[in-house]
């Protein structure tokens, strides 16, 4: 790097937060690299072994005086300060490698360094992680209690080692499939607001498109359901109908997944339900995104959606055929199963399974949305309740205890307070069936009263400590509102 | 680039490329013959045989990049056809196809369904609502994977809140944050209830909402599988007669009104008359409520019962109908049938006489016609005297079995036709009515040019009796008439004078049997005959005595007349 270019960089660094992390971070963990292979090397005694390890206690203390306390996180390839993520460069990646690979093989994920560590505890940490690596053998957790125990032995009380959260595989794969999920997720509320906006002008549209955002969708959620049914919690005032659309599409295709539905039938269902609310294009976009509440005239007339569905959806050209199974859906999904929804039924009829799953999956996402005449969403766990215990809502009992089933008694995108006074999101139900009250949580707010910032801190509810007690446990669910946090953040 | 390919495998470019060449070959022969036709059998033969060189060389899987008409394998051109209608790789390319990767085992079963929706998708329509990336993906091919680019450019898609940066932006001033974090910490420890003792209470939530029972599970896949088993057809159109009833803004049934106008042809394509046979029945109950639709909502909606009954339409239908792989309800034609309008009985009764006599079809669709022609005078009237028309033979003898008396001036013009044929229909027809009026028209064809036509005409006069016909019959007897007439014809001319003169017929026919004596004519056997005959048909004891006293005539012909008269006078 030229002198110029270093002096540009180093200017960077200091306006930004980032940048400094990034900086202090390689410089951290370059002095980390050197110590351990100076102690490999040299006895203790060797004044090079001696400048390494001033080097790595003054390398951390640039970074704990601003900062309280020095995470390491390893997760896949990547390697996170501070939550920061390092870039590997050239001049770098091997040094990186061979300290990362020396703490995956105590199955090391997290590396803490609190305030006040002292030169010696870097002398018997990095000692000890010598002696444990010249084992060799595959990770195994129960060498990270020999590590742990050995760092008490040693006094090491400012430095705490921790499994990895999950599997680094998992950690990449989840990744990947959320940046996946994210373009899945953006490019069906474009070809929605696409469909929607050219339903309202009159002007055709391409159904093929529609059809390629609902297949991109069941495959995502075929693959990692999480990580799309994240995206739903994403409240886009302005751009409701076409995000709405989109989580319904979204919650029903989850829902009909886990009543085993095929992909081909999960197709079906994805495209009524992207399509449910297409009637919605010919109402007034005054009365349609109206911010105070809605005369009766104009209830009256958001309650012609349905039927205005039916005849959009039998007048949209592109259809090989006629959409016959949308345009059911289209009518249906207000009814309610005793039929005493709107519009009202006039010949016999039966509210078929797929409106039945889009009305559950319409009556969840529209309630826990702030939207023009809902100014205050419900929260997600009395949405639910609601759904289950009040018949007069029509709602398939079976069908909503499939979408519990799916997204839990604490729905993803539910906001709660934790027994520690944490304040988190739920991000998922527990991949342990038996914890399904216990899901996963990421913490926005810590037990300081601390912002997290996205995507906040990952923990499992499940997690017990050594007593066999639970570390975490939701109290109360709450408005996200109250502590200034944007749930949506939280997921992309 | 191969993915995955071990280093040891060389494989010649030429393979690849005639593996192409014999899959462009394929995807010919598929689009061009049947599964069991020899060609298309040998094209899947070679298809797969092609594959093989490619397999055995160590390759684990062919990856192909699709750059416009080109296909290319390890940077190498294995497919070039500049001309886009013909090229495979634009075919592929066009809709979004970027590379291609075929695996072991595709040869097998998914390379021909590859083939087969390729061509699909060739031949789509410019506004089908698929390409072939959705044909593709409803296959759900193992061993063949595909990138697509998307249609969407970025600009299009929205980024979603908090990409890039927080939604709220989170304070730097240290005394900020630290006072925001006692705030908020202040907030949560009110906002909780007193910390628990690590678990969820379990009145928080109903455990057993986590699982579906058995039976729930079994209701949902019945539910499923009447969701697939249901008649969606019906279920559509119930909606938009449901949607007829309930909004009565004139723009809405306008644009229900519009959609159904549309739709019907789609039924009526499908043949599914089951649909059609709805659509008829709830327009039906719709028109009769004179309350519910205005006027002009009234016929329109009439009209579009009405339109199946135009010739263009009903051909259609009734071509369907016969041709139909399975064969439509007997209630649903009965229901389709019952709903035509008098302008479709030319067509039915074109129809009528192609249709096996004794099929379903053909029953439902004759009660139909007898419906139309019985309430419906002026049309049948009006296709009477339609001389070219196809369906004139049908139609007049339909006015005959049907005894329509309002046809009679109809079938009495049919009797001026050009072809014997439709004058003798013409008779036949009048002669079933039997009215005055129709008998009185059978006089004319007494003298008609042809034989058949008169035989007829003066049988159903002699067999009414119709004593109007006696100036036109009486002189044939009597042989005043010159004309060249076969003993058959006489016959019947003998037979129809006797039943309508009766008894007053006696003197004179008597008189020809007798032939021969002072100062009488000599009449020949022939008529003699026929005068036997004639009196036979009196059936009086006078008849049969005069016939007693020839029954030994020397003329053979005679004798056999007289016998067969006293046989059929009882005696």
């Amino acid at each position: 790097m030229s002198r110029e270019h270093e002096h540009a960089g180093m200017a960077e660094e200091k306006s930004s937060g980032d940048a400094f992390l990034r900086h202090a971070g390689r410089t951290f963990l370059l002095a980390m690299y050197t110590a351990l292979r100076s102690l490999k090397l040299y006895p203790i005694e060797n004044a090079t072994a001696q400048k390494s390890l001033d080097d790595l206690q003054t390398a951390s203390l640039a970074l704990l005086e601003p900062q309280g306390e020095i995470e390491l996180r390893l997760s896949g390839d990547f390697i996170f300060v501070n939550g920061t993520r390092l870039r590997l460069e050239l001049d770098n990646y091997a040094s990186f490698s061979n300290t990362l690979a020396a703490l995956r093989t105590l199955d090391v994920g997290t590396l803490r360094v609190a305030t006040g560590v002292e030169r010696k505890e870097w002398q018997i940490f990095l000692g000890v992680l010598l002696a444990l690596t010249a084992r060799g053998g595959d990770p195994d957790p129960e060498r990270l209690i020999e590590f742990r125990d050995r760092l008490a032995l040693g006094s090491v009380n400012h430095i705490e080692v921790d499994p990895p959260l999950e599997s680094e595989d998992k950690v990449a794969e989840a990744e990947k499939a959320r940046e996946v999920a994210k373009r899945t997720y953006s490019h069906g509320v474009a070809v929605t607001k696409d469909l929607i906006n050219s339903v309202r002008l009159g002007r055709t549209t391409s159904i093929t498109k529609v059809k390629r955002a609902v297949q991109a969708i069941v495959d995502q959620v075929l693959n990692n359901e999480t990580s799309l049914l994240g995206l739903t919690t994403i409240r886009d005032y302005d751009e409701y109908t076409f995000t709405h659309s989109v989580n319904v599409c979204i919650l029903s295709v989850a829902i009909g997944k886990k009543l085993s539905l095929t992909r081909l039938q999960l197709y079906d269902l994805g495209l009524a339900a992207l399509l449910h609310d297409v009637g919605k294009a010919r109402i007034p976009v005054d009365v349609l995104n109206k911010s105070t509440g809605l005369t009766e005239d104009e209830w009256k007339m958001m309650q012609t959606h349905p039927w205005l569905g039916v005849l959009t959806l039998f007048n949209m050209r592109g259809y090989g055929e006629i959409p016959y199974r949308q345009i059911v859906v289209a009518h249906e999904h207000h009814m309610k199963t005793d039929l005493t929804g709107y519009p009202k039924a006039i010949r016999p009829r039966e509210m078929g399974i797929f409106s039945r799953i889009v009305a559950v999956a319409d009556g969840y996402d529209a309630a826990t949305t702030r939207r023009s005449y809902q100014t205050v969403p419900i929260q997600p766990d009395q949405v639910l309740r609601e759904m289950w215990e009040n018949p007069r809502r029509g709602y398939d009992p079976v069908l909503v205890k499939a979408l519990i089933n799916l997204i839990g008694i604490y729905p993803v995108g539910s906001c709660v307070i934790l027994d520690t006074f944490e304040v988190g999101v739920v991000s998922g139900a527990n991949p342990d069936q038996n914890f399904m009250n216990r899901p996963m949580v990421r913490i926005c707010i810590d037990v300081n009263g601390a912002l997290v910032g996205p995507p906040g801190m990952e923990a499992n509810l499940a997690a017990q400590d050594g007593a066999g007690a639970f570390l975490r446990s939701i109290v109360k669910v709450t408005n996200p509102d109250r502590y200034g946090i944007i749930v949506g953040d939280y997921f992309v | 680039m191969t993915e995955g390919m071990p280093a040891a495998v060389t494989l010649p470019p030429s393979q690849v490329e005639e593996l192409l060449r014999t899959l462009v070959k394929g995807l010919r022969a598929f689009q061009m013959y049947l599964p069991n036709n020899p060609v298309y059998q040998r094209a899947g033969h070679n298809v797969r045989a092609a594959f093989q060189p490619l397999w055995a060389s160590g390759l684990d899987r062919l990856t192909l990049q699709i750059v416009e008409t080109d296909i290319v394998w390890e940077e190498q051109v294995v497919y070039h056809q500049p001309n886009k209608s013909e090229s495979l790789a634009w075919t592929l390319f066009k809709d979004g196809m970027r590379v291609l990767t075929l695996f072991p085992g595709v040869e097998e079963e998914e390379i021909v369904k590859f083939l087969d929706i390729v061509q699909r998708a060739r031949t789509l329509a410019a506004d089908a609502g698929d390409d072939l990336l959705t044909l593709l993906w409803e296959q759900d091919f193992a061993l063949v994977q595909y990138h697509f680019t998307e249609f969407t450019t970025d600009a299009n898609v929205p980024g979603l809140s908090g990409e890039g940066a927080y939604s709220v932006a989170p304070p730097t001033d240290p005394n900020v944050v630290e006072s925001q974090k006692e705030d908020t910490r202040g907030k949560v420890q009110e906002e909780a209830p007193p910390r628990k003792s690590g678990v969820v209470d379990v009145e928080d939530f109903d455990s057993t909402l986590y699982w579906l029972d058995e039976a729930e599970i079994r209701a949902i896949a019945e539910a499923v599988a009447r969701e697939y088993a249901q008649d969606l057809r019906s279920n559509v159109l119930n909606i938009l007669f449901d949607i007829v009833e309930q909004r009565d803004e004139p723009w809405a049934r306008s644009d229900t009104f519009s959609t159904m106008e549309t739709y019907l042809p789609h039924v009526l394509n499908a043949g599914d008359f089951r649909s059609v046979a709805l659509i008829l029945r709830e327009t039906r109950l719709l028109v009769r409520q004179q309350e519910l639709l205005r006027a002009d909502e009234r016929e329109r909606l009439d009209s579009l019962t009405g339109r199946l009954s135009e010739p263009a339409v009903l051909q259609q239908i009734l071509q369907s109908v016969t041709e139909a792989q399975t064969p439509p309800t007997e209630d649903d034609l009965g229901e389709l049938f019952r709903e035509l309008r008098p302008a479709g009985l030319e067509t039915v009764m074109v129809w009528l006489p192609k249709l096996p006599p004794a099929s379903a079809v053909s029953v439902l669709l004759a009660s139909s016609a007898d419906r139309l022609a019985e309430t419906s005078p002026n049309e049948v009237l009006r296709l009477l005297r339609l001389p070219e028309s196809e369906s004139l033979p049908s139609i007049i003898s339909l006015c005959g079995r049907l005894k329509l008396q309002a046809a009679v001036p109809g079938l009495s013009d049919t009797l001026g036709h050009a072809l014997a044929s439709i004058r003798l229909a013409g008779v036949l027809a009048l002669d079933g009515i039997g009215t005055p009026t129709a008998l009185s028209a059978l006089e004319r064809p007494v003298d008609d040019a042809d034989r058949e036509v008169r035989i007829a005409a003066v049988q159903a006069l002699g067999r009414r009796g119709y004593k109007g016909a006696l100036r036109r019959i009486e002189p044939v007897v009597q042989g005043k008439v010159p004309r060249e007439i076969d003993l058959t014809e006489r016959m019947r001319f003998f037979e129809a004078y006797a039943l309508i003169a009766g008894n007053a017929a006696l003197e004179g026919l008597t008189a020809m049997l007798s032939s021969g004596g002072l100062f009488k004519r000599k009449e020949t056997p022939e008529v003699r005959a026929c005068a036997a005959l004639a009196i036979g048909r009196l059936k009086t004891p006078e008849s049969r005595e005069v016939l007693q006293r020839y029954k030994d005539d020397k003329e053979l012909v005679v004798r056999t007349a007289v016998s067969r008269a006293l046989r059929e006078t009882g005696s």
